[in-house]
């Protein structure tokens, strides 16, 4: 773990000092986690509320984080799993009947304002879309943030080995979506 | 990323960038809308329960529950058998009350009269125990004919 963060830890865990590190910590982490949540969920507003809601988590359960692992992987693993209740109530309030989530999300993307990609772009997404919701994730954690499977593996609690073949269908998965519309 | 090339020779072709954007100023102005987001939540927590209410709260639960299947199953049998239910808490009176109007039917009339009159009676009789004798010893045609005397 980082020096800087087992600082952050301890000054978390410490009444005085709390506040103060707190404000550190969303400094530190808003925008890796934010970009996390946006991939997952797609539009703006969502992944604003979403990460709002992880720094609120985190205040609220940092006496309970027991440094198994690194404070950077436990914030990605709660933002994560926020992400995802996100996406499963979501999908369980909606009045409009949707197969899957992928058009869900879809539909979240196509009403973003905030999306600037081009067309190759949009494709691209609509392909990580169709992929099953693990192997979504493994593949922007790996293709975009470059992650390293190590990393993913405490944050989605799943074997090194398991992650890399995820990652392998993925791949194929979203070339042969890729090749299909060409 | 060879690894990617070998996977998906088209995907690795495409230029990673991010297509995503956000808000003017959203980075900067995030940490205090979450602060302002923390104070709100922090009045609208709810009060903790008290620590002896936490620790009866199983127990709580258990007698509650006890008491609905009480009343759940004692009320539909007091509905359909209410003459039942209605004896056995008088019992006790019902007894008294018999072996009152025995020793009532057993004494006649003129033994009756002849208690009243005497001096040293200890007995004293209330109106509605007198009610009950006189129904217990004469009929209707005999307490109308004694008052119209």
């Amino acid at each position: 773990m980082e020096n800087d963060d087992l600082v952050l830890i301890a000054d978390l865990k410490n009444e005085k000092t709390r506040e103060l590190a707190f404000q550190t910590l969303v400094k530190k982490y808003q925008e890796r986690l934010y970009w996390h949540i946006r991939k997952i969920v797609m539009d703006h507003d969502d992944a604003d509320d979403i990460l709002q809601n992880t720094f609120i988590k985190i205040w609220r359960s940092i006496d309970k984080f027991r440094e198994e692992s690194s404070l950077y992987t436990w914030l990605y693993r709660i933002a994560t799993n926020e992400s995802l209740t996100f996406i499963n109530s979501n999908k369980r309030r909606s009045l409009v009947p949707m197969n899957d989530t992928s058009e869900f999300l879809m539909n979240n993307l196509e009403s973003d304002e905030y999306f600037d990609g081009d067309e190759i772009q949009l494709r691209l997404q609509e392909a990580i879309l169709k992929l099953p919701e693990k192997q979504r994730i493994v593949f922007n954690l790996k293709y975009f943030e470059e992650m390293k499977y190590e990393e993913m593996s405490q944050i989605l609690e799943t074997s090194v080995g398991a992650l890399k073949a995820s990652f392998h269908h993925a791949a194929k998965k979203v070339e042969e979506y890729l090749k299909k519309i060409d | 990323m060879k690894e990617l090339e070998n996977i998906a020779p088209e995907l690795s072709k495409i230029k990673k960038e991010n297509p995503f954007r956000v808000p003017d100023n959203y980075f900067e102005d995030f940490s205090a809308r979450l602060q302002m987001k923390l104070d709100t939540e922090k009045v609208e927590a709810p009060k903790k329960q008290s620590k002896v209410i936490q620790i009866l709260k199983p127990a709580l639960t258990m007698a509650a529950g006890f008491a609905l299947l009480f009343t759940l199953a004692y009320w539909p049998l007091k509905l359909i058998t209410p003459g039942q239910q209605a004896n056995n808490s008088n019992i006790e009176i019902d007894i008294n009350e018999m072996l009152f109007a025995n020793m009532v039917e057993g004494i006649d009339q003129n033994s009756f009269f002849a208690l009243l009159d005497e001096p040293n009676n200890p007995a004293q009789l209330s109106d509605e125990d007198m009610a009950v004798i006189v129904n217990s010893n004469s009929s209707e045609y005999d307490i109308y004919s004694e008052t119209v005397k």
